[in-house]
Formats: C-alpha cells, sequence, structure tokens
C-alpha cells in the first residue's frame, strides 16, 4: 500500500492574527453624483482613519461594495492611486445590490473590501504611447489610470482617449471631460452613436471612430474596456491598426462573490478572473479557454 | 424475439427519422440504468429496457424543442409526455412515441433494505432476472429477492402499465395492476396527527442538502433555471441550511404541480438522501382528481388549474 | 507505527459519550434510506455498515454559516441616521467526526491549499474554514469492501488509506482496531486498551482484503498529466460535452455530496434591521452561478457546466495545485447521480478521444 505512506500534505491552520477576508470595512459616502440615467458614482471614506491612511491599490483593482441586508458586488476603484482623499466607484444599475447602491445618499454607511484583482501593467508602459478606448460604463476602469498616468505625465508618452457612449445622457464623468478636451497633454475624442441635439463632438460606433483616427501601434499599448459587443469590435479594429496582442489590455467581467479566489465561478479554465484578472493582455486571453 | 430486441428493431427502424431516440441503457454497477441517447445502431445495440429502466425519459423532451425525437416509454413516462402535450410544452409532431407492456421498475431503497447486513448495492456483481426473483450475487455469494418486493411503489398501483399514447407499441398490451388509486401511502401518511405530520416534516426535511434533484428530475417543472429556489430578485426563500426554507420550497414545487404532476415519482427516485417528497404531490393529485375529476396526463384538455370556467362540472358551487 | 488500541463495538457508544464531553461528535446515522453524519444522540450507535450517502464535509464547510452579523441601530442624537455593526461569529468549538471514510478524509487535501491562500500564490486565507479545520478530528473507519462506483485507487487513495486520518478505525468480528496518526488522533484514543497482536493482524487482513476488491485503475499507471491535458483539450468540443451531458439534470447532487467540490455563494438573509450574511453551499451546475449582471452568462447549457465541473477536478485544479485532482474517488457522484452519469467515463472518454486525434 503505497499510497499510505506516502507523505500526506500538512493540514492548515490559522491563528488569532490572520486577517478576516471577508470583513469589509466601514465606509462612509462623502458624495453621491448621479453620472447618467443608470450609472451613480460614490465617493467614500473608510470610517477607520487609520485604515484610510494605510489603504494602498494599483490602478486597475476592484473593490466589494456592501449594503448590508442586499450582498455585495464588484466595482472598480476609478479614483486613482494618487487622489487618495476618498476612493470612486461609479454603478450602473442592473440589479438587487445596484439598486441598493443607488438607493444609498451621502452620509450614509456601506462596506468596502478591497483592494482585489490585479492591476494594469503601468510599470511596462512607461516611455510608451497610449491610447484608451472606452464604452459607457467601460470607462470607469480605464479613468483610474488615465488619471493616474496624467499626475505622473511625464512617464508616458502621447495619451489619447476614445470615449463613446450611446447618447449625450449616457456619458459618465461628464463634468470632467471640459477638463479632458482642454488639456494639450491628451488627445480627446468624444463619440456618441446617433446625432443628437448640441452634440459637438464625433458621432459614430467607437470602432469606426478608432479606425479613423487611426494611432499607431508603433511602441503603443491599448487600452480597452466596455460592452462585450463594443469589446469585440475595437479587438478586431486595433488588429487591423497593427496593434500585436501584447499591445492591447482589456478587463474582464464575471459574476463574482468571494473576490479572493476560492468562491469558484469567475474562473475560465485555470484563470480566476477575481484574482488573475480583471486585467488581461490579449495575448494572455488568446491563451486562455474560450470561455468568455 | 424477446421485448429488448423487439424495441432495438423498433428503435432501429425510426432511427433515420429522427435526431435521437431516448431511452435506457446500463448503469455503473448491475443494478442501476441510466438515460441512453441513440444516434446510431450501435447506441441501439445498448439499449436495455426492464426493470433497471427507472429513469422517465420524458424529462429530456423540452431540451429537443424544434427537432424530431422517439422516445421509448413505459406507461408512466407516457403520462408525462401527455401533460407536456396538454400544456404545449412540447409539440406532437416532433415527439415519437415507442411504447411496450411495462412489468414494472425497481426500487433501489427497497433493495438496499432487502440486503441489509449482506452488503450495499454497489457490491452486486451481478443480477439476473428469474421469473418473478432477483438474483444477486456480492461478496461471492448469492442472495435471492423476490421482484415483488423491490418493485417500485408507483408499479404496484399501476393503472396505465401500456404507454396511452404511441406511435409504436412493441409486444402485447397488458392487464393493469390496479383498476383504481386508492391513495393508501397517504392513508398511512393521514392516520398521524398535525403535530406528528409537521414533525415528520422537520426530520425528514432536515436531512436536504437542497441540491434540487427533486426539482430537476421532474418533467414538468418549467422554471428550470430561473427558480425561486435561488432567485435573489425575488428573494422567497433564504440560503440558510434551515428547515422551513427546504420545507417551504417542496411546498412551492408541489403546489405548483397541482393538477400537473403524473405521479412518475422521479422526485422522490432522485432525491440522493431518501425524502419521500412524492407525498405531498400525491395529496394534491388526490385532491385534483376528486374535485375537477382530472387525471393529469391521461385526460385530455387544459389542465384544470390552467384555466378557469365559471362552475367545475364536479363542484357545483351554485347548487350548493 | 503506533500502538493499535482496540475498543469493543458493544463499547462504541459509551466512547463517544465520553468524547463528547470535549468535543461536538458527528458520527454515520441511518436516516430512511440514507446514512448522514449528525451530531450524535448520546448513547447511539453510529451506523457502521452501509456507507453514508454524504461525505463529512459540511461538518468542516456548513452547507450554510453566518460570515458575521450586521445590526442597525438608529441613533438617538441625529434624525435618519442609523449606525451600523458587524459582529463575526464565535469560534467554532472542537469537534470530532467518528466514522468519516478515507476517501472523505482525503477530500479535504482539496479544499486546503484554496482555503489556505493557494501556497506560494499568497492570497487571503479563509478563516471560517481554516479554523473547523484545525479543530477538527477525523476518526476514519477503514473500509472492508469497494464499491462498483468507488475509484479512489485513480487518486492515491485506498479503502484503509490513512492519509488525513487521526485515527484509523478498523472494524474486525467485534471491535474495532484503532491506529492513532497524529498527536491529536493520539488523545483521543489513548484512554483504550492496547489491542493484541491477533487484533492488529486482523486489521491488516482486513486492509489488505478491502484492496484486493477495488477493481484495478484501467491502463494503469494512471498519467496524471496525461488526464489533465485530455480534458483540456476537448474543451472546444460542444459535441463531447452535449453527448457526456446528455443524461444530466443540472441539480446540485453530484456537487452537493461530493468531499471536495468547494464552491460557494455569499447572501444577505436580512429582516430589515438586522441580518446575516450568509456563505451557502453552491454549485457549478446551476445556471445561476455564473449569470453576470450585464444578463450574459458564461454557462448557460448543461454541457458547459458540466464541463467546468469535470475540467476543474481533473484539469484547471491540478494545474494550480501540484498536478493533484481536486476528486478523492469517493464515486459518490456517480452512486447518487439521478441519470448514473459517470465521471470516470467522461475521463476516460476523453483520454480515448486525445488518443485519437494524436
Amino acid at each position: 500500500m503505497a499510497t499510505n505512506t506516502a507523505a500526506a500534505p500538512q493540514r492548515p491552520s490559522c491563528d488569532a492574527s490572520t486577517p478576516n477576508p471577508y470583513m469589509p470595512y466601514l465606509a462612509t459616502v462623502v458624495e453621491v453624483i448621479d453620472e447618467t440615467p443608470n450609472i451613480k458614482t460614490f465617493r467614500v471614506v473608510l470610517q477607520d482613519a487609520d485604515a484610510m491612511k494605510s489603504f494602498t491599490f494599483q490602478p486597475g483593482q476592484v473593490g466589494q461594495l456592501s449594503v448590508f441586508g442586499f450582498g455585495e458586488s464588484t466595482f472598480v476603484i476609478n479614483s486613482p492611486p494618487t487622489r487618495m482623499d476618498y476612493l470612486q466607484f461609479s454603478v450602473m444599475r442592473t440589479g438587487e445590490n445596484t439598486q441598493a447602491l443607488h438607493n444609498v445618499a451621502a452620509g450614509d454607511t456601506i462596506g468596502v473590501r478591497g483592494p482585489l484583482g490585479n492591476s494594469f501593467p503601468y510599470e511596462s508602459m512607461k516611455g510608451k504611447d497610449i491610447v484608451f478606448v472606452g464604452g459607457g460604463i467601460g470607462m470607469a476602469p480605464l479613468r483610474t489610470l488615465l488619471l493616474f498616468m496624467l499626475d505622473n505625465r511625464k512617464d508616458y508618452g502621447k495619451i489619447s482617449l476614445l470615449y463613446g457612449a450611446r447618447s449625450p445622457q449616457d456619458m459618465a464623468f461628464s463634468y470632467e471631460l471640459p477638463e479632458w478636451l482642454g488639456r494639450d497633454d491628451l488627445d480627446c475624442v468624444l463619440t456618441i452613436d446617433r446625432e443628437a441635439e448640441g452634440w459637438q463632438h464625433k458621432v459614430g460606433l467607437i470602432p469606426n471612430v478608432l479606425l479613423e483616427m487611426a494611432p499607431s501601434a508603433n511602441n503603443c499599448v491599448a487600452i480597452t474596456c466596455g460592452p462585450p459587443i463594443m469589446i469585440k469590435f475595437t479587438l478586431q479594429a486595433l488588429e487591423k491598426l497593427g496593434f500585436a496582442p501584447e499591445q492591447i489590455v482589456t478587463t474582464l467581467e464575471k459574476r463574482m462573490k468571494c473576490g479572493i479566489g476560492i468562491c469558484g465561478r469567475c474562473n475560465i479554465g485555470d484563470k480566476y478572473v477575481c484574482v488573475d484578472g480583471p486585467v488581461f493582455t490579449l495575448a494572455e486571453l488568446k491563451e486562455i479557454p474560450n470561455e468568455l | 424475439m424477446g421485448m429488448q430486441k423487439e424495441l432495438q428493431a423498433a428503435i432501429k427502424a425510426i432511427l433515420p427519422e429522427v435526431d435521437c431516440v431516448i431511452g435506457w441503457g446500463s448503469g455503473p454497477d448491475p443494478l442501476h440504468g441510466a438515460p441512453l441517447f441513440m444516434r446510431s445502431e450501435d447506441d441501439a445495440n445498448r439499449f436495455a429496457s426492464g426493470f433497471f429502466a427507472v429513469n422517465n425519459p420524458a424529462l429530456f423532451l423540452p431540451e429537443y424543442k424544434g427537432k424530431k425525437v422517439a422516445v421509448v416509454v413505459k406507461g408512466c413516462d407516457a403520462r408525462s409526455v401527455g401533460q407536456l402535450l396538454s400544456e404545449g410544452l412540447i409539440k406532437r409532431e416532433e415527439v415519437s412515441l415507442i411504447g411496450f407492456p411495462c412489468q414494472g421498475v425497481v426500487d433501489h431503497d427497497k433493495v438496499a433494505a432487502a440486503l441489509g447486513e449482506k452488503g450495499e448495492m454497489g457490491e452486486v456483481t451481478a443480477v439476473l432476472e428469474e421469473g418473478d426473483a432477483l438474483v444477486l450475487t456480492l461478496r461471492g455469494e448469492t442472495v435471492r429477492l423476490n421482484k415483488a418486493d423491490v418493485t417500485a411503489e408507483k408499479c404496484m398501483r399501476c393503472q396505465y402499465p401500456n404507454a396511452h399514447i404511441a406511435d409504436t407499441f412493441v409486444g402485447e398490451k397488458r392487464e393493469p395492476v390496479a383498476t383504481a388509486d386508492d391513495f393508501a401511502d397517504l392513508a398511512v401518511f393521514e392516520a398521524m396527527s398535525l403535530e406528528e405530520r409537521q414533525a415528520f416534516w422537520e426530520k425528514e426535511m432536515s436531512r436536504c442538502i437542497r441540491c434540487y434533484a427533486c426539482r430537476n428530475a421532474c418533467p414538468l417543472c418549467v422554471c428550470r433555471d430561473h427558480c425561486v429556489a435561488t432567485s435573489r430578485d425575488p428573494s422567497w426563500l433564504t440560503q440558510a441550511d434551515s428547515v422551513k426554507d427546504k420545507l417551504f420550497f417542496q411546498v412551492i414545487h408541489a403546489t405548483h404541480l397541482a393538477g400537473r404532476c403524473t405521479g412518475c415519482g422521479e422526485c422522490q427516485r432522485a432525491c440522493p438522501v431518501g425524502i419521500p417528497v412524492l407525498l405531498l404531490k400525491r395529496s394534491l393529485a388526490r385532491s385534483v382528481e376528486k374535485l375537477f375529476a382530472y387525471r393529469a396526463g391521461i385526460d385530455e384538455g387544459t389542465p384544470p388549474l390552467l384555466t378557469f370556467t365559471l362552475e367545475e362540472p364536479t363542484i357545483k358551487e351554485r347548487s350548493w | 507505527m503506533a500502538t493499535l488500541r482496540y475498543l469493543p463495538l458493544a463499547q462504541v457508544p459509551q466512547w463517544l459519550d465520553g468524547l463528547a464531553k470535549s468535543y461536538t461528535v458527528f458520527a454515520p446515522a441511518r436516516e430512511g434510506s440514507a446514512v448522514v453524519y449528525r451530531p450524535r444522540a448520546e448513547g447511539s450507535m453510529p451506523e457502521l455498515t452501509a456507507r453514508p450517502t454524504e461525505s463529512a464535509k459540511h461538518v468542516v464547510f456548513p452547507r450554510a454559516h453566518e460570515l458575521f452579523s450586521f445590526t442597525y441601530k438608529a441613533d438617538p442624537a441625529v434624525v435618519g441616521k442609523r449606525d451600523l455593526t458587524l459582529t463575526q461569529p464565535q469560534d467554532p468549538t472542537p469537534t470530532v467526526v467518528f466514522g468519516a471514510l478515507s476517501c472523505d478524509a482525503r477530500g479535504f487535501f482539496a479544499f486546503d491549499p484554496v482555503y489556505d491562500g493557494c501556497g506560494t500564490k499568497g492570497l487571503a486565507k479563509d478563516v471560517y474554514y481554516l479554523k473547523r479545520r484545525q479543530n477538527t478530528a477525523l476518526v476514519v473507519l477503514a473500509c472492508r469492501t469497494a464499491l462498483a462506483t468507488c475509484f479512489c485507487n485513480w487518486t492515491g487513495g485506498s479503502p484503509a488509506s490513512r492519509e488525513g486520518a487521526d485515527v484509523l478505525a478498523t472494524l474486525v468480528n467485534d471491535g474495532l482496531v484503532m491506529e492513532a496518526l497524529t498527536p491529536k488522533g493520539e488523545e483521543l484514543v489513548s484512554g483504550l486498551a492496547e489491542a493484541g497482536a491477533e487484533q492488529g493482524a486482523a486489521a491488516e487482513a482486513s486492509h489488505t482484503a478491502a484492496e484486493a476488491t477495488m477493481a484495478p485503475v484501467p491502463g494503469a499507471p494512471l498519467d496524471p498529466k496525461a488526464i489533465a491535458d485530455a480534458v483540456l483539450a476537448r474543451f472546444d468540443d460542444a459535441t463531447f460535452w452535449q453527448a457526456e451531458s446528455a443524461g444530466c439534470l443540472a441539480c446540485g447532487a453530484c456537487t452537493y455530496l461530493c468531499p471536495t467540490c468547494y464552491c460557494f455563494n455569499i447572501t444577505d438573509e436580512s429582516n430589515g434591521i438586522s441580518g446575516v450574511r450568509l456563505r451557502s453551499w453552491d454549485t457549478c451546475m446551476a445556471s445561476l452561478f455564473t449569470l453576470e449582471a450585464s444578463g450574459h452568462n458564461p454557462r448557460t447549457a448543461k454541457a458547459n457546466r458540466l464541463k467546468n465541473r469535470v475540467g476543474h477536478k481533473f484539469s484547471y485544479y491540478p494545474s494550480l495545485h501540484g498536478g493533484r485532482f481536486s476528486c478523492c474517488g469517493c464515486g459518490r457522484c456517480i452512486k447518487s447521480c439521478p441519470s448514473s452519469v459517470d465521471i470516470r467515463r467522461i475521463v476516460q472518454n476523453a483520454l480515448a478521444a486525445a488518443n485519437v486525434k494524436e
């Protein structure tokens, strides 16, 4: 009975000092911004001042927001780590928990777990040109990296942003757009799907406008996020423009619960989007099974 | 030619016309059959009818909507098909039924109980059917069981052993086992006081693991992936491991099946921990039979609880 | 080898009553047609003949348990303001599972790395699991025969495997030969009389006899890497998974009876002003498991879900955890499947398909 004598794995244990990864920080909502008819932005501050002071994260990492009694959902921290007055999350209303979040007002207490997941590989992007392509709520994860790069502007080459939404009303962060458009160190292009009165910018689907903009793939990284159908055609457009899979970065959405690689639902093959993602290069995505 | 061969011939004959033929094959041990989906003559050669063909193949029919399939049915399976048809859940022209005179099927719980200390079902290495007896080999010995002692309860009261709807019927129709359902199983349960019944259910449901095999084995469950058991919107049940929630689900499930359940018993058979969940449905089936003179899956027309009539012919509330 | 001890069957209830003074004791009990692990009733004799229908995993990983509770309380100073408190549950009490099977004990090895931060990956540690795990002693009852659905030998196990057990108990004639395998196990059995040489030999003979009833591993020696590759190679073969899942009901019997399935859900259950955040078992066989907020679902068909279940056990998990399957071969998924879906056959069919292609 050889198997009986084989060294069995050690039984694991923990002690009182092991942190409980399921306990959220309590956080006060300091500001709620109505972005669009179905998106709200929440600015929160952890109630434990020391925790807030020592809270660190990388651009692209996510947090779990709780409304106790409803549940917990995952959102990207869309404020940059260079601006730590508050943590910002933007929430599109889609179900039970996001509805509960939309009912939250300034002064209310919610729960925050994080930071979770991986982050944008911004170190390897230093010295390169950057093209952001964001669609709808997909602008949220891009915002954190965009602001982080603008706060470390000298580390990067030319930075371009193509941001699209269905209509002007569906455009989140509209209050920031004048500043972005006005900066001479940022090439900002806005587009909407169909003509709308008073719209001064592009009209057309994001992949088409991107082809029109025709950014050079040379020494450039493209970062894209948005609805699945937009991502699909944007990836095609980028490849057409000569971007190699290693030069394209995107983020994935999956149903998540634990956020720490245990509960088992966000896997694609042996990759867990909650810990191995949500940020992947297209090259990495091509290596994993096709189950998006 | 035995029944098995005759059925195989009928299956092979229809194979060219259909996407697949649903029937039974062998399972992981000699006491278990398994659903079999036949697309070739080789598949058909693996078809196995008889005492261990317990699964109700009607369960799978809605998955094949839009494709033509054939299905081999016991009498009880045909009732499920009948009910699926009356509710428009499958189309008559997409389903071809192969019936045969069913001689009853096994109840594995009874076999396990009959074996007792002699060993577990999984130790049985061979099974022979000798007339009214089953001869099992386990631990190097043979054990003889009376088939009647290990036959499913539903077969002991079967009124419809010959598929009542069949496009092909193989073999000679047999006499039904019973002419009416006396619901004797309910009488035993109803002899208990209400407190005893409550205690009974609390004890039984306390070992429920919430796998929902009962629900998923039910050919007439229509909610499928949108069940209140796990839905959070609406959130009717908590996910707590509580008897209250588990029993609540069973009551919802049974109520949803009132006047629709044909008593195939797959819910109870599928339960890995042997909770007698069919009892609840049997009780409602008896009420519907009494109130509306309707036998699900047998009587044609719209099921009484899926429609509204000003006066039910059997209730006559205006002449009270 | 540690000193062997002997516990006459007639004294089993009394011995367990003694343990119950310091531990919560779980033992197999017959209920209806099932055998389930229950907190033991005082004076009762555990079921030692028929093997438990369910695994013992719920002792360490309960079907549902509280992660914390929350309470809102009106702040008397500020109108409309509510104070919120979160309270963590009490730590688990020391527990003994008497009569776990060797596959149950080995099943926890599939949980361990995942719940302990994935080793060198350094992920978060699941304190709820780890506390119960270190607080639970396993008295494994050696199997005397293999069932048709048993395949622990595919996964490195055997009917009387000592892996993961604190005590190995072997039924011989009219008593149990008890072999302590860990200090915790020694603590449990130290009060028992020493076994005679004959009883020790009988236990050894029982192990050998049980081993002889195991069906040999097909195509032995089994190559775990070849299996992992073969299962992964079928990923885009929709026809393969449709055929394998044709009879599957997409229920959770397999996952919930499985000693190694560890997936869970988290939900808030609230009455408005207070409630609990609950962790409860979940199953990858359910459509809702992967339904995203957008309405998109990567695994709508049961074929995709069964693919994930088999893929996880035999390919994804091994690739992350040293080549070990997240399957201990207990066969409960086969034995209790209403449709007799046989995970061994799926693996073998994947291997066969891989061999055809190459």
